[in-house]
């Protein structure tokens, strides 16, 4: 928390107190009605056993069923499987992809800046587009990326990508990583500009090459800005929607359903919103909990 | 320090090869919309086409009506932009200069916030919007986006507000300024850089969202944002990939422009609070 005591109380101390609470106001009616009132009717409608939400019709009696069906589900636990593999996947390759890449154009050259501008420009394509290309890309009778498959002779006919689970899994990874990288390339960059160059001098100094000062002064340095960007990235991908829900909608065969997209189809698709509460509030949990543990990395950001 | 040009040339080659391979594919969504539908269906492939369809554009315009769907997704965003803004600009300065009680709890909250999926919020907000009618309305994104937005934007500006001295606010009451004067006169002009930044990034945000409008608007076909007319094309037009890549692209410009011209104020919201 930067500055506990505020210190405008040159003037009329009380009075700048009670301002506080009027500035909040607002935000916290605001935050209130659109987000703290629909948690509340989430949890609410994860304990009846209710189709369509209609709120203005009195509530059905309480139960559990909804939690007990949601355990014993073997959807439930291959979407968990799914999404966990998910985001262990493309995690790590964001994280390799946006470290090296950042990496790479901090480096002194001329037209540096218009590198840096390029090398990050997956983050401006909206999702909705980059599904767009990365579906006709991995089109299943003239996509490019089964035509080099073939001309490289990986493979000898061409891949159906998205009726195969395992390949339509790599085509969603793809995606994800493509439209992920460059977040990570952006944060990593901003945390080496705050390396200070009296580091590398003094290590050159001391005879360190470019690897010794790559692990000794570079990834040290990195390793907070990079926990919070792997925490965010694990984030963004335990919550995506649109890349998978455009491109394969969750199939083939659940291959693709995170917890996300299942909630979603059965609370849309098959209009069951008391069960895909129920699978929302578990997904609540473990947001809390990421939280949690985001401010225990990066308190200073409160 | 001085590179060696081998050294040197080694650096050109890796970005130039980097940048090729991770932008291939913003190129081969330009090259397909300026090819002939029939000669995406010719193996191998063509990396140029032999003639630009340059009127693709034109084309598709007519067809289609992107030119709504583009100007429906600017105003949900302008909308929720605002709203936004307007609250958070208070909140965020509230957080950064008073002590409130409870403030330490809202702040973890809101980074809670921006943490929700919106599968999760859609269901009852879907519930509350059909009941006070706002289903089809683009009220109902509009006011979707801002639970997007608020967390995000309440937060970079609390951390914009607490780079800026206290000095200045106590300088301008002690010449007597009240302290909404202070925050209205003195505080907000010199945010401006901070204010356009936040409000950049909302603007991303809601215009990227297609939860909320797939399942707010898909029956109000007048109010179609631009990302959910583009799932609309995919869905029904299998074969003719030119056509979409040449509205995706059309669907991508605003946000691509704001990167390419204004990308310091963006990234510089990104990384705001995170680096240290």
């Amino acid at each position: 928390m930067a500055g506990g005591r505020f210190s405008l109380d040159l003037a009329r101390p009380s009075r700048q107190h009670w301002l506080g609470y009027i500035l909040l106001a607002p935000a916290v009616l605001l935050i209130a009605a659109i987000i703290i009132y629909p948690l509340f009717v989430s949890v609410d409608l994860s304990f009846q056993n209710v189709g369509i939400a209609r709120l203005d019709q009195p509530r059905r009696p309480f139960t559990t069923a909804n939690y007990e069906r949601l355990f014993t589900s073997p959807d439930f636990w291959n979407a968990c499987w799914v999404t966990l593999k998910l985001i262990v996947i493309v995690t790590s390759a964001c994280c390799l992809l946006g470290l090296g890449t950042a990496l790479l154009v901090n480096n002194r050259f001329k037209g540096r800046s218009l590198a840096r501008l390029f090398v990050a420009m997956p983050w401006a394509v909206p999702e909705v587009i980059a599904v767009v290309i990365f579906a006709w890309i991995f089109d299943s009778s003239f996509g490019l990326m089964n035509w080099i498959f073939l001309s490289l002779g990986f493979i000898d006919k061409t891949i159906n990508w998205f009726s195969d689970p395992t390949a339509a899994f790599a085509v969603v990874a793809t995606t994800m990583v493509w439209k992920g990288y460059p977040f990570v390339s952006i944060m990593c960059l901003a945390g080496l500009q705050s390396i200070p160059d009296d580091y590398y001098a003094a290590a050159r100094v001391d005879g360190a090459n470019a690897w010794q000062r790559l692990i000794h002064i570079t990834l040290p340095n990195l390793r907070p800005v990079l926990g919070v960007t792997t925490i965010l990235v694990m984030l963004w991908i335990f919550r995506d929607f649109s890349i998978i829900y455009v491109l394969t909608g969750g199939g083939p065969l659940k291959a693709t359903q995170t917890l996300s997209i299942m909630t979603y189809e059965q609370a849309f698709g098959f209009f069951r919103m008391g069960y895909a509460s129920a699978i929302g509030v578990v997904t609540l949990i473990i947001c809390v909990i990421a939280a949690k543990l985001m401010m225990s990395r990066a308190p200073e950001n409160l | 320090m001085r590179q060696s040009p081998l050294a040197r040339l080694f650096i050109y080659a890796s970005v130039i090869l980097t940048c090729a391979v991770l932008l291939f594919p913003i190129y081969w969504l330009v090259v397909t919309a300026l090819s002939q539908p029939d000669q995406l269906r010719q193996l191998p492939p063509k990396f140029w086409p032999d003639e630009p369809r340059w009127s693709v554009f034109g084309k598709i315009l007519e067809e289609r009506p992107i030119l709504l769907w583009l100007g429906n997704s600017a105003l949900a965003a302008l909308g929720a932009v605002t709203i936004s803004m307007v609250v958070s600009v208070l909140a965020g300065y509230s957080l950064s200069r008073f002590r409130v009680r409870g403030g330490q709890s809202l702040g973890l909250f809101i980074l809670t916030a921006k943490m929700l999926p919106a599968t999760l919020l859609v269901i009852p907000l879907f519930g509350i919007f059909r009941m006070t009618g706002l289903i089809g309305s683009l009220w109902s994104i509009i006011l979707a986006h801002a639970t997007l937005i608020i967390p995000f934007t309440t937060w970079m500006l609390k951390g914009y507000f607490d780079t800026i001295p206290r000095e200045l606010e106590q300088a301008a009451m002690v010449d007597g300024c009240s302290p909404w004067g202070a925050l209205v006169r003195v505080i907000l002009p010199v945010s401006a850089p901070g204010l356009a930044a936040t409000a950049l990034y909302g603007f991303v945000l809601s215009w990227s969202d297609y939860a909320y409008a797939r399942t707010f608007l898909t029956n109000a076909q007048g109010n179609w944002t631009a990302n959910l007319g583009i799932t609309t094309m995919k869905g029904e037009y299998i074969s003719n990939w030119a056509d979409i890549s040449a509205a995706a692209i059309l669907v991508a410009l605003p946000i691509l422009a704001i990167y390419l011209f204004l990308e310091r104020y963006l990234v510089g919201g990104l990384t705001a609070g995170s680096e240290k």
